[in-house]
């Protein structure tokens, strides 16, 4: 492979992205997404290592080995929805997926290797996938986020993936699939109500502006804080996540940002360098 | 601490506890037998271990064996239980977690097989069970007349979490009870914990509505305590050589939280809870517990626990109410 950075992006979880009738914000999140997507092909992915929040496990880094994830979710809150209702259908990249859990292990860490017939898969990894590869031509290669692990362990992770994909020659690309702010409005809400409230917002822009800043450094030190006051989806692990693939030391491109039923989520990208047919980044 | 009230602890049938299959389950009062109403609640947590260790033909993995101790306490609630002679179990558990608002599971039949994205290696069961339709949307209607958001859930695709399947299949796992399950209107994990006092508010709904429909029902509150554990797993997940306690603080304040339950009466709990729960992380923070007990009616009894063990180093206790 051509040697070089690889491109990234964090990418919101909830479904609403997929709605029939959805609110300005979601639509923006969703056209956001797409374009992740045309950036990760254009970049000449071949596949791409996803972490999706809403697969929190426990125990171990959990690596999916199943190659082929097809059927349907009926999410268990937002059923009464079009969007609570989601066909899937994701080629796994299994040797990568098997080469991820061996660097794992190798790396003192513990994996653990799933494959299961009707394994439930998350909402969170159906909406990206079905936004960033509206084709199903992609391959992707999950990882489990473990909430009882350190932060610093996700960071490890994701670094025991870049590492196999040079290792089989693949050129990755890095999603995370996390929310930001995770306050979200307890009641049954029309799309048009839908907001952050205020101070979740000013901690998720203030997390946004580090972003941009390409000040890696300043959003994980304020990592914790942000958890603390805002909820932040899963201690905003995906962060810790995209640091460990040494994807973000530069500034993130703001795609989209606004609220999902309460919570803060954001589309953000982070070009890559060196890869085959790279696209020059854009300014936003 | 000045204690105003002392109940005994324990209930009668506590003394006369035996290995299952030594002598016939205790009959049931003949006063109690007619009557309708909540007859009894159990702290009924939920491990996946515990259906694993039990090798039942629903459950696809394979064990060893392994939370005996546990294990027996459910046997023991399985004999308990039956003499109640419930019509329906009402579950309360933290793993069908719905972010807005309480629901209630209203499919008639649920029926599949549940891969827990957690302990898939544990836990695949192939479930299949009536629901007590009328009493399920009873407590939809009496929840939201309380003012709570609720829904009730007729999609056949939802899959039936663990955590409802486990303290169910460890209740009664031979299913020829009708249930009604309720999910957890919070994320133990990030979004947030459940008000307690909402809990208590959906307890009362609860109870309003098994009254209304004249139901003999009994409660599981599907909650751990201590929760904090560890974060990998031995080679094979059975090896009681590495199950202990995660820190004796967490021991010792599931053993104080316990020793209250013993003590009663049950209004002591609406503050040693939050403070068990502050101290240990525990599992009810999902409100499972509290909901039970609201339901009842905070009845001035003890609790009688019937086991404790831990499970990858998360407390667990067995624990009956009859109501009085
Ligand atoms: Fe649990």
């Amino acid at each position: 492979m051509t040697p070089g950075r690889a491109p990234a992006a964090l990418v919101p979880t909830m479904p609403h992205l997929l709605a029939g009738d959805p609110a300005p914000s979601w639509a923006e999140l969703a056209a956001a997404t797409r374009t992740v997507g045309d950036r990760l092909r254009a970049a000449g992915v071949d596949t791409v290592l996803l972490l999706s929040t809403q697969w929190f496990t426990v125990l171990g880094h959990q690596v999916q080995c199943d190659e082929r994830l097809r059927g349907r979710r009926t999410d268990e809150n937002w059923y009464a929805y079009d969007y609570g209702h989601l066909d899937h259908d994701l080629a796994i990249d299994t040797e990568l997926a098997h080469s991820w859990a061996d660097a794992i292990d190798a790396a003192g860490m513990q994996a653990r290797r799933t494959r299961y017939e009707g394994f439930p898969v998350d909402t969170g990894t159906v909406v990206a996938a079905r936004l960033l590869d509206p084709d199903g031509r992609g391959r992707w290669a999950q990882v489990s986020c473990n909430l009882y692990a350190d932060p610093a362990a996700m960071a490890a992770v994701a670094a025991a993936g870049v590492r196999a994909a040079q290792g089989l020659g693949r050129r990755p690309g890095i999603v995370a699939v996390s929310g930001l702010s995770s306050g979200l409005t307890p009641r049954w809400i029309r799309p048009a109500e839908d907001r952050v409230e205020p101070e979740h917002d000013r901690w998720n822009r203030k997390v946004l502006d580090a972003i941009r800043a390409g000040d890696r450094g300043a959003v994980l030190a304020m990592r914790e804080e942000f958890a603390d006051a805002a909820q932040a989806d899963s201690q905003f692990r995906a962060f810790a996540f995209l640091d460990g693939s040494g994807a973000v030391d530069r500034p993130g491109e703001v795609l989209a940002y606004g609220p999902v039923w309460g919570t803060g989520a954001a589309v953000v990208w982070w070009g890559g360098s060196g890869g085959r047919g790279e696209s020059t980044e854009r300014e936003s | 601490m000045a204690r105003v009230f002392h109940a005994t602890a324990g209930s009668g049938r506590s003394a006369a506890r035996r290995a299952p299959g030594t002598e016939p389950a205790p009959a049931p009062a003949p006063r109690s037998a007619s009557r309708g109403g909540i007859v009894a609640g159990y702290l009924a947590p939920h491990p996946p271990h515990l259906v694993y260790a039990e090798n039942p033909p629903q459950n696809e993995p394979r064990s060893t064996g392994g939370w005996e101790v546990l294990r027996w306490g459910y046997e023991e609630l399985r004999r308990r239980l039956r003499a109640h002679r419930p019509d329906v179990l009402i579950v309360h558990a933290p793993h069908w977690i719905t972010m807005v608002g309480h629901h209630v599971n209203c499919v008639p039949n649920p029926r599949g097989v549940s891969v827990e994205p957690i302990f898939p290696h544990l836990f695949r069961y192939h479930y299949d069970f009536r629901t007590d339709v009328d009493l399920a949307e009873a407590i939809v209607e009496e929840g939201s007349r309380a003012g709570l958001v609720t829904s009730a859930m007729r999609e056949d695709g939802v899959r039936v979490d663990y955590a409802t399947i486990g303290a169910l299949h460890l209740a009664n796992p031979d299913w020829d009870l009708p249930v009604v399950s309720l999910s957890a209107n919070n994320n133990p994990y990030f979004y947030s914990d459940a008000s307690l006092t909402e809990m208590e508010t959906l307890g009362a709904a609860t109870r309003r509505a098994v009254e209304r429909t004249g139901r003999r029902a009994v409660l599981l509150a599907s909650n751990s305590l201590s929760h904090l554990h560890w974060d990998t797993e031995p080679d094979l997940p059975e090896d009681m050589g590495v199950e202990r306690p995660f820190t004796h603080a967490q021991y010792a304040g599931d053993m104080e939280l316990l020793q209250t339950i013993r003590e009663g009466p049950t209004s002591r709990l609406k503050a040693a809870v939050p403070k068990h729960i502050e101290a240990t992380s525990s599992e009810t923070k999902a409100g499972s517990l509290t909901w039970l007990l609201a339901a009842m009616g905070w009845p001035a009894i003890a609790g009688d626990v019937l086991a404790y063990g831990t499970v990858i180093a998360t407390g667990n206790a067995v624990v009956e109410w009859v109501a009085p």
